[in-house]
């Protein structure tokens, strides 16, 4: 049996619809969305976070009189869409009184389908104290120096129904389900604190899939290795300040590639319509199709469709099916993630980039899985021809200017490379750069065998504040003469 | 909103409903709306209408908690249903003491009809005249306005029965020029009290004394901080110092260093909800009694803030700082930072500078590079300026900072009388009042093109 009452609430969807074709909206959409979470976290060996969340409700977009107004609420009732669809079209009028154009959307064509996550074993269904038990386990390995001072592990179960109609006639359901655990030591010894984090830091790694994601990380084969390196840390040396070649692991890149490529190619911000808050873009409709934004090896892709993705679905919020778009290749800047409003702005038809966090937000243009694909080299030859240089590993810290120029980020751990083999490790190390030099610098990616989709599952922006998942498939890399350790 | 005899007659119901030993309710509702603006004009037009409602119980010292946003008997039922079943899945939290018992509060305004009742027709109305006053100057304008209102209510089986009504409205806005920009906000529980034009005639004037910006090196130099940017950095300070996690963990600046000098003598840094110059509130999540928490006091480090939980860990009082139920983890939070002022006005901190930079905000900041030393980096943003022989001498191209704010605010040269109030993180529920701050050095580490 199905565990969502689509059907009955398709039907009240429709009737909206009616309603708002009949109150002469120029466009109109409905989204109901029902969404079930899991939380576990345990720190040591206590459990201090294990809740579920049900949030349901829906949303009302609407173009009246030339301008947008969207409405939402949690009473799912006939009668309370009736009156939010209402008030939906009266905002938008408010927004006309300030207009300088009509809004225009891109053709689209109406979709009716479904979408569903293919998943092995349901989350929801594997009990508690397994999962439980599984964590107790790793922070137990964790705790087993007295130096490390807390052990925190978590998983997190995410499942979403949607229901999407539109007066142009569109009619989607999708069923999303994503996972996702992870892990992190904490050593203390006098004022020096380290961390070390397992498979990825801020809560781990997360995809759209079951149980098994979590199966396939093998959280207790790595425990130990966590746990000596953060202890190794306590005494390790400040990494130097100075220029090195760098060899950045695949977790890294995963955050490098959102922060410096996935927010600049957002069409909305390089249109000024995010200003407010995230900022704006250095990737203005000048550089399209003119800027050398990296090396010749450097393609990055924005796609939906990649299997296990966070950024994986059948339809954005706007009803547009999941697609693959190029937005760098061989390194020049070829494309935006767009909406179907922004993407007239470029001549184009939408990415299919919309989606909202929940009912009660506006689709925004979001990163769906934005890849950096794959290279030739094999990790060990390229740390071999990488002699003098560095391996840093694990995101710590991330910052960028508002025109996602100039970055700086913190990783938990960085190596010496002598030959070929991980030397000195070095605690505290930052790197820091100008985005299309150092995309321009890059000049080896590993190869498939070495390529993950990782999941972010916390990519803020918009206001009210939406967190959008989303995710990175990437693989080592190494950039040429970069400048590291500046906190001096 | 549900108002105060619904909401206590049914959570009341469910609370004492419910079989586990101890049974906590706490809703929060919110009805507000939201205008984004950019290019002297409305892009973004929204409006809410929401609830959530959690239940935490515990079956001796096994806590379980669930949610909904639903406000049915039926689905409040199962979420307590959840709750229960997730206790009974729970390990034992050998600190957990009980929840909180009935407490009194501060009587305490937060509640303006007017701002709950704020139309986005109202909104759009009191944006065109600042849309027009930009397009006059050339300029475009991007930000926000927002209002709204909303409800906590906070029932448990120790005896809490606690409802407060809310408001707010808050504004920023963003004013540019092809080759600079400024920035001015508003924060009030009265929509009444922001006054739109001056905000926006603020912005205006600093994005055009910043036009065409010159070069600056990197290299430590001495800063004038206005508010938003004392508070941006003090919203990190907060989450990687102030709260009783961190503290806790020992990854904190604060760990070890309770009564010992950790800033400059001028630096007094204090939690308090009561206190009617901020967005006031009257208790926390678990409906203790809100009240001043010094954090920092002439330099020493005073306290941290403390949820019921990790307070018991030390044997201590909850001192009002719990989140709600499902964050319970997080420990105590810092939601009603003051900063104390000073006697001078920002004119007389810019007047003493001989060769330093005046900061308006700060972009991206990140906190967690070394958390013991409180090394925070990120960008100027929105109208940084130079300051030569104590007069601003025009715009500056942005500059990255990596410093630790320990040492940086060891050295304090000034305070204004005069605060601000800033959104935060948290919302409608806290915020930061700052002053503008001069600090005799500031590290500069990078910079960017514009």
């Amino acid at each position: 049996m199905h565990p969502f009452p689509g059907k009955t609430m398709k039907d009240k969807l429709k009737t909206t619809i009616d309603y708002l074709k009949s109150r002469g909206v120029n466009y109109g959409d409905i989204r109901y969305v029902r969404a079930e979470t899991e939380s576990i976290h345990l720190t040591d060996e206590t459990v201090d976070t294990l809740s579920k969340d049900i949030d349901q409700g829906f949303g009302i977009r609407v173009i009246a009189d030339g301008a947008w107004g969207f409405a939402s609420s949690s009473i799912c009732t006939a009668a309370e869409m009736r009156k939010v669809a209402h008030r939906a079209i009266n905002i938008a009028r408010a927004s006309a009184m300030t207009k300088k154009a009509d809004v225009r959307l891109a053709e689209a064509k109406p979709q009716s389908g479904t979408y569903a996550t293919p998943f092995d074993s349901d989350p929801f269904k594997v009990r508690l104290k397994p999962k439980i038990d599984l964590l107790l386990q790793v922070n137990k390995i964790l705790k087993k120096d007295k130096r490390i001072k807390v052990a925190e592990s978590s998983m997190g179960f995410f499942r979403m129904h949607q229901v999407f109609c539109s007066t142009e006639g569109a009619e989607i359901e999708q069923d999303i389900l994503q996972s996702g655990a992870g892990y992190t030591a904490t050593a203390v010894e006098g004022s020096e604190v380290q961390k070390r984090s397992y498979p990825n830091s801020h809560g781990g790694d997360f995809g759209t899939g079951g149980y098994e994601i979590v199966e396939r990380m093998n959280l207790l084969d790595h425990a130990e290795r966590v746990r000596e390196e953060a202890i190794a840390l306590l005494s390790a040396p400040p990494l130097p300040a100075g220029r090195r070649d760098i060899v950045i692991g695949g977790s890294q890149m995963a955050l490098q590639v959102h922060e410096s490529c996935g927010h600049p190619t957002e069409l909305d911000r390089v249109l000024g319509t995010e200003i407010s808050l995230a900022g704006g873009s250095f990737l203005q409709l000048d550089k399209l199709n003119q800027l050398q934004y990296g090396s010749r090896i450097v393609t990055i892709v924005a796609d939906a469709t990649v299997p296990g993705g966070l950024g994986t679905f059948g339809y954005d919020d706007e009803g547009i099916p999941a697609r693959r778009d190029l937005l760098v290749r061989e390194g020049l800047f070829v494309g935006y993630q767009t909406s179907r409003e922004t993407a007239l702005a470029v001549g184009r038809t939408s990415s299919g980039a919309m989606r909202a966090d929940g009912w009660n937000r506006l689709p925004l243009i979001r990163m769906t899985n934005i890849n950096l694909e794959p290279g030739s080299a094999e990790f060990d030859d390229l740390l071999a021809d990488t002699d003098g240089g560095l391996l840093l590993e694990t995101n710590k810290s991330w910052s960028i200017d508002d025109q996602r120029l100039n970055f700086m980020f913190g990783v938990e751990i960085a190596w010496d490379i002598k030959n070929g083999q991980k030397g000195q490790i070095y605690k505290n190390p930052l790197y820091t750069g100008i985005t299309p030099e150092f995309w321009n610098s890059c000049d080896a990616i590993c190869n498939e065998k070495y390529w993950h989709v990782w999941g972010v599952p916390n990519c803020g922006k918009g206001e009210p504040m939406q967190t959008a998942r989303v995710a990175h498939g990437t693989a080592p890399a190494r950039f040429r003469n970069i400048e590291v350790g500046v906190t001096k | 909103m549900i108002g105060r005899e619904r909401l206590w007659d049914t959570l009341g119901k469910m609370v004492q409903s419910s079989p586990a030993d101890h049974t906590e309710a706490v809703f929060v509702g919110v009805e507000s709306g939201l205008t984004r603006f950019a290019n002297n004009y409305i892009h973004q037009n929204v409006a809410e209408t929401n609830s959530k409602t959690y239940f935490r119980v515990a079956l001796g010292r096994k806590i379980g908690v669930a949610a909904t946003n639903a406000f049915s008997l039926n689905s409040l039922k199962q979420a307590l249903k959840n709750a229960l079943q997730i206790a009974r899945n729970q390990q034992e939290n050998p600190y957990f003491k009980g929840i909180p018992g009935q407490a009194a509060y501060p009587q305490l305004d937060t509640f303006d009809e007017k701002t709950a009742r704020f139309t986005p027709r109202q909104r759009a109305s009191k944006l065109k005249t600042i849309f027009k006053k930009a397009a006059n100057k050339n300029m475009a304008l991007a930000g926000s306005f927002s209002s709204g209102a909303g409800e906590l209510v906070v029932i448990n089986t120790a005896g809490v029965t606690a409802y407060q009504p809310f408001s707010s409205a808050a504004t920023a806005v963003i004013a540019m020029t092809d080759t600079s920009s400024g920035y001015a906000q508003g924060l009030s529980r009265r929509v009444g009290d922001l006054d739109i034009r001056a905000i926006a005639t603020k912005a205006i004037d600093r994005a055009h004394r910043c036009r065409n910006p010159k070069e600056m090196k990197p290299d430590q130099y001495e800063v004038v901080l206005e508010p938003a940017a004392v508070a941006s950095l003090l919203e990190w300070i907060s989450y990687i110092g102030f709260g009783s996690k961190a503290f806790q963990e020992e990854t904190s600046f604060m760990a070890g260093k309770i009564g010992q000098k950790i800033t400059g003598d001028q630096l007094t840094i204090y939690d308090d909800a009561t206190d009617q110059a901020g967005q006031a509130f009257p208790f926390d999540f678990e409906g203790v009694s809100k009240r001043k928490v010094e954090l920092i006091t002439q330099g020493v480090a005073r306290s941290v803030v403390y949820d019921s939980l990790s307070a018991a860990k030390e044997n201590k009082a909850s001192t009002g700082n719990a989140l709600t139920p499902d964050a319970s983890g997080e420990g105590g939070i810092a939601l009603n930072l003051f900063v104390e002022g000073g006697e001078d006005s920002l004119d007389d901190l810019i007047g003493g500078v001989e060769n330093g930079l005046l900061v308006t905000r700060f972009h991206y900041i990140n906190g967690y590079i070394d958390t013991p030393n409180a090394v925070l980096t990120g960008m100027t943003r929105d109208g940084l300026m130079r300051i030569k022989n104590g007069k601003l001498r025009g715009g500056v191209k942005n500059l990255r900072f990596t410093d630790s704010m320990l040492r940086a605010f060891s050295d304090i040269r000034g305070i204004t009388a005069g605060r601000e109030l800033v959104s935060s993180w948290w919302d409608a529920l806290g915020c930061i009042t700052a002053p503008a701050v001069r600090l005799g050095s500031f590290k500069f580490t990078g910079k960017t093109d514009f």
